[in-house]
C-alpha cells in the first residue's frame, strides 16, 4: 500500500539524476553493456544460434554439447560450426547455420598452420580484434571477462555493503565499549597490508572466484563500516530518533527503519564508486597473477600479455580501451549520482 | 500516592564531561540538580526558565528516556527510575512526548501515515485495517484531511507538523504527555492554535500535560501551576495565577518583569539581571541564584535554600527556595 510509494524526494532526485545528461547516458550505456555481457552466449559464442540440418532446427546454444555425427561429420567430438557453416555452404543442400556476431568462444585457440599467433584484427576472420598470443579471440576474451569482472564488483559490493552497513550503524547507534572496540580492531586491520595478504594466500591456494570476493570483502568491509558509522551518529542524535523511542521503538526499529533509510543516500552515493574500485582490483590482482585462475577470461591477463607483446598492438590497446570506457562510465554515473543525491540541493530542512 | 500520576523526588541528571588526551571525564554538566515534582491526574504543569536551565532534561528523564543519575520518579504509583528499556517499552504508551522542532522530529523519509501508525505496530494494536480508520479520525482530531496520508513532513507547514506529532503521542491515548515547548518554534498566530488543540484535546481525553516552555504568557494560558527553574532546581512553585500576581523568587519577579505589556501608558520597573548564568560544569554553592541576585546576602553564599512553603501561604500551595522569602523578611 503505502509503502511502496517513492518518496517525492526520491522522485525529484531521479529526475535530476535524468537531467544530467553525461551521467544518465552513462548509466544506460553500462546498463546496456552489463545486459549483453549477461546474454554474451548469443553474441560471443562458437556455438552457431540456429542449425537447420534435414528438415530440423537446432539451438545449439542452450543445448547440451551435439557431436559432429550428428550434423553427418565424421567426428564425435563437439561440432565446430565455423566449419559447418562452410561445409553447408558448399554442399548447397538447403541446410544452414547461423553463427553470433564473434563465432569464438574465450577459451578456444585458433590456430594456423602457417604462422604464429597474435594474430592481428581481421574482419574475414572475425576476429574483430585479433587474437592474444595462443589465439583466443581478443574481443570474446573482452565480453567474458567484463562479465566476470562486473558480477564479482556488484558480488564484492554487496558483501562489503552487508557487513559494513550491520556492523557500522550498530557501532553507531550502540557507541560505547562495542564502538571502541571496533574502531580499534578496524585500526588494526587496515594497516594489515591487503596485497600482501592476497599474495600469501594465492601462493598456497590458488584462489577460485568466491574465496577471492570473500579476501578481498575481508578488507574492503572498513571504508563503508567507518561512513556509515559516522552518518548514524549524525542521526541518531537527531530527534525523530528521540520521538520513535518515546514511542517505545525496539534498538532494531529504529535502525532499520529509521537510521538506515536515512542513510541511503550516503550509500547509493558510494555504490558506483565501489562498483569500479571493485573492477580496478580485479584486473590489477589479474595483471599480477594473484587473481582468478587461468584460463579464466581475464582483462588483467589481457593487459599483461598487451605489456609483453608490445608489438601486438590490438592486444594493449583493446583492453586498456575497455577498461577505459567502462571506468569512464562508472565515474561519470557516480558523479551523477553524487550530484543528484547531494544534500545541499534537497535539505530537508527547508 | 494514587492522587498522583506522577511523582519526581530529587531527580538528578549529570551528564560527563570529557578531555585531555585519554578522553578522561573532567567533569559533569549538572544539568537537573535535586529536582522534585508532584503532578496530579488531569492537571497541567507548566516548566519555565530560560535557555540551558535543564526543563528539557526533565522532560526526558521523567519518560526515561535517559538513564537517571540519581532520584526517583513514580508513574501511577510505580517506581520506573530502575526499570530497564525493554520493561519501559510497555509503559509508553501512558506516556507520550511532543517535541519541540516540528522539523526534526518526524522522520523525512515517512509518509505521515507511516508515521501515526507507527506506535500502533510497536505496540501491535489492530490490524491494518482497524488502523486506517484510526489514523483517519486522529488526523481529522488534530484539524488536517486525510488525504495527508499518503504524504511526506516536508509538504506541510511548520503548524501542521506540529499537529502530526500531537497526533502520533496522543494515538495511544496517554495519560501523560510532556510537551517540549511544542509551540516555541512556531509562528504566533499558529501557536495559539495548537495551544486550544492542545487544551482541547486534555479535556476530551483527560491527559495530563507537563507543559515546557520559556515563555511565561504560553504557559500560563494552560497551566494549573507552574513551576519555575533556574539551573537545575525549581526556585518556586505555584498556580498560574500566583506566579504572576505574587511572585516570591527574586528570580521568579525578575522573569515576570520582563513580560512586556500591551499597555504604552503603563509603565513598571523592570528588574535587570546582570551577569550570566554561572555554568552548570560547576554550579555555584549556596543558592545558585545568588550570583546574579540583587537581594543576596551572606547566607545565600554558603547555605541551599530549601524549596518550602512560603511563610503566609496555605501547605503546599506555594513552594518557594529563597532565604530571604523563607526568613520572612
Amino acid at each position: 500500500m503505502i509503502i511502496m510509494r517513492l518518496n517525492p524526494l526520491t522522485i525529484k532526485k531521479i529526475k535530476r539524476f535524468k537531467s544530467i545528461r553525461r551521467g544518465f547516458y552513462s548509466f544506460l550505456l553500462l546498463v546496456l553493456m552489463i545486459l549483453s555481457s549477461f546474454f554474451a552466449e548469443m553474441l560471443v559464442n562458437s556455438r552457431a544460434l540456429i542449425v537447420f540440418y534435414n528438415g530440423n532446427y537446432y539451438f545449439p546454444v542452450y543445448e547440451s554439447m551435439n557431436p559432429g555425427v550428428k550434423f553427418g561429420l565424421d567426428y564425435d567430438y563437439e561440432t565446430n560450426y565455423r566449419q559447418l557453416q562452410k561445409r553447408f555452404k558448399e554442399e548447397a543442400k538447403g541446410n544452414w547455420v547461423i553463427l553470433p556476431p564473434v563465432p569464438y568462444n574465450p577459451y578456444e585457440n585458433d590456430l594456423r598452420e602457417d604462422r604464429f599467433p597474435p594474430f592481428p584484427p581481421s574482419f574475414a576472420e572475425k576476429h574483430y580484434l585479433g587474437t592474444d598470443n595462443v589465439g583466443r579471440d581478443i574481443l570474446a576474451r573482452l565480453v567474458y571477462g567484463f562479465r566476470i569482472a562486473i558480477i564479482f564488483s556488484l558480488l564484492l559490493l554487496l558483501f562489503d555493503y552487508g557487513i559494513g552497513i550491520s556492523l557500522g550503524s550498530a557501532m553507531g547507534y550502540f557507541g560505547g565499549k562495542f564502538d571502541l572496540f571496533f574502531q580499534r580492531i578496524i585500526e588494526i586491520w587496515s594497516n594489515v597490508p591487503f596485497l600482501y595478504v592476497i599474495i600469501i594466500i594465492s601462493s598456497i591456494v590458488v584462489p577460485s572466484f568466491f574465496t577471492l570476493i570473500l579476501i578481498m570483502a575481508f578488507f574492503g568491509w572498513i571504508g563503508m563500516t567507518w561512513t556509515i558509522r559516522t552518518v548514524t551518529y549524525k542521526e541518531k542524535a537527531r530527534e525523530y530518533v528521540l520521538a520513535a523511542r518515546a514511542l517505545g521503538a525496539s534498538n532494531s526499529r529504529i535502525i532499520f527503519r529509521h537510521i538506515i533509510p536515512n542513510t541511503i543516500s550516503v550509500i547509493v552515493t558510494y555504490a558506483p564508486f565501489a562498483v569500479s574500485g571493485g573492477i580496478v582490483a580485479l584486473t590489477s590482482l589479474d595483471y599480477l597473477g594473484f587473481g582468478l585462475a587461468p584460463p579464466t577470461p581475464s582483462w588483467g591477463e589481457l593487459l599483461q600479455q598487451g605489456w609483453i607483446h608490445m608489438d601486438s598492438w590490438w592486444i594493449g590497446s583493446s583492453v586498456i580501451g575497455a577498461m577505459t570506457i567502462t571506468l569512464v562510465t562508472v565515474t561519470f554515473v557516480g558523479e551523477a549520482v553524487r550530484e543528484a543525491f547531494d544534500p545541499k540541493m534537497y535539505s530537508t530542512y527547508e | 500516592m494514587s492522587e498522583y500520576l506522577l511523582e519526581v523526588n530529587n531527580l538528578k541528571m549529570y551528564f560527563p564531561v570529557y578531555g585531555g588526551i585519554f578522553r578522561r571525564q573532567t567533569g559533569k554538566v549538572h544539568a537537573v540538580d535535586g529536582l522534585s515534582l508532584k503532578i496530579k491526574k488531569g492537571e497541567t504543569v507548566g516548566l519555565v526558565g530560560e535557555s540551558g536551565c535543564g526543563k528539557t532534561t526533565v522532560g526526558r528523564a521523567v519518560l526515561r528516556l535517559y538513564n537517571l543519575s540519581g532520584g526517583e520518579v513514580f508513574f501511577e504509583g510505580d517506581n520506573i527510575s530502575g526499570m530497564t528499556q525493554g520493561e519501559l517499552r510497555l509503559l509508553r504508551r501512558n506516556m507520550q512526548m511532543i517535541f519541540q522542532d516540528p522539523f526534526e522530529s518526524l522522520d523525512a523519509r515517512q509518509t505521515i501515515g507511516e508515521i501515526i501508525e507507527e506506535p500502533f505496530i510497536i505496540h501491535k494494536i489492530g490490524t491494518a485495517k482497524t488502523r486506517r480508520d484510526e489514523i483517519e479520525k486522529l488526523l481529522s482530531r488534530v484539524g488536517l484531511s486525510g488525504s495527508a496520508v499518503t504524504r511526506f513532513p516536508h509538504e506541510f507547514s511548520g503548524g501542521q507538523r506540529q499537529r502530526i506529532g500531537i497526533a502520533r503521542a496522543i494515538a495511544l491515548k496517554p495519560k501523560l504527555v510532556v510537551c517540549d515547548e511544542p509551540v516555541s518554534a512556531l509562528d504566533v498566530s499558529i501557536q495559539s492554535q495548537i495551544l486550544n488543540l492542545l487544551l482541547d484535546l486534555q479535556s476530551e481525553m483527560n491527559l495530563t500535560y507537563l507543559f515546557i516552555a520559556h515563555d511565561l504568557s504560553v504557559v500560563k494560558h494552560i497551566s494549573d501551576n507552574i513551576a519555575v527553574m533556574y539551573l537545575g532546581k525549581i526556585v518556586e512553585y505555584t498556580d498560574a495565577d500566583s506566579v504572576y500576581k505574587n511572585p516570591l523568587h527574586p528570580y521568579t519577579q525578575a522573569l515576570i518583569s520582563a513580560i512586556p505589556v500591551p499597555d504604552p501608558s503603563e509603565r513598571k520597573q523592570k528588574i535587570v539581571l546582570h551577569g550570566d548564568v554561572p555554568s552548570p560544569l560547576s554550579p555555584p554553592p549556596g543558592c545558585r541564584f545568588h550570583t546574579r541576585c540583587p537581594f543576596a546576602f551572606g547566607r545565600c553564599r554558603s547555605e541551599e535554600p530549601e524549596l518550602k512553603p512560603a511563610p503566609g501561604t496555605r501547605d503546599e500551595e506555594h513552594l518557594v527556595a529563597c532565604h530571604l522569602v523563607n526568613s520572612g523578611k
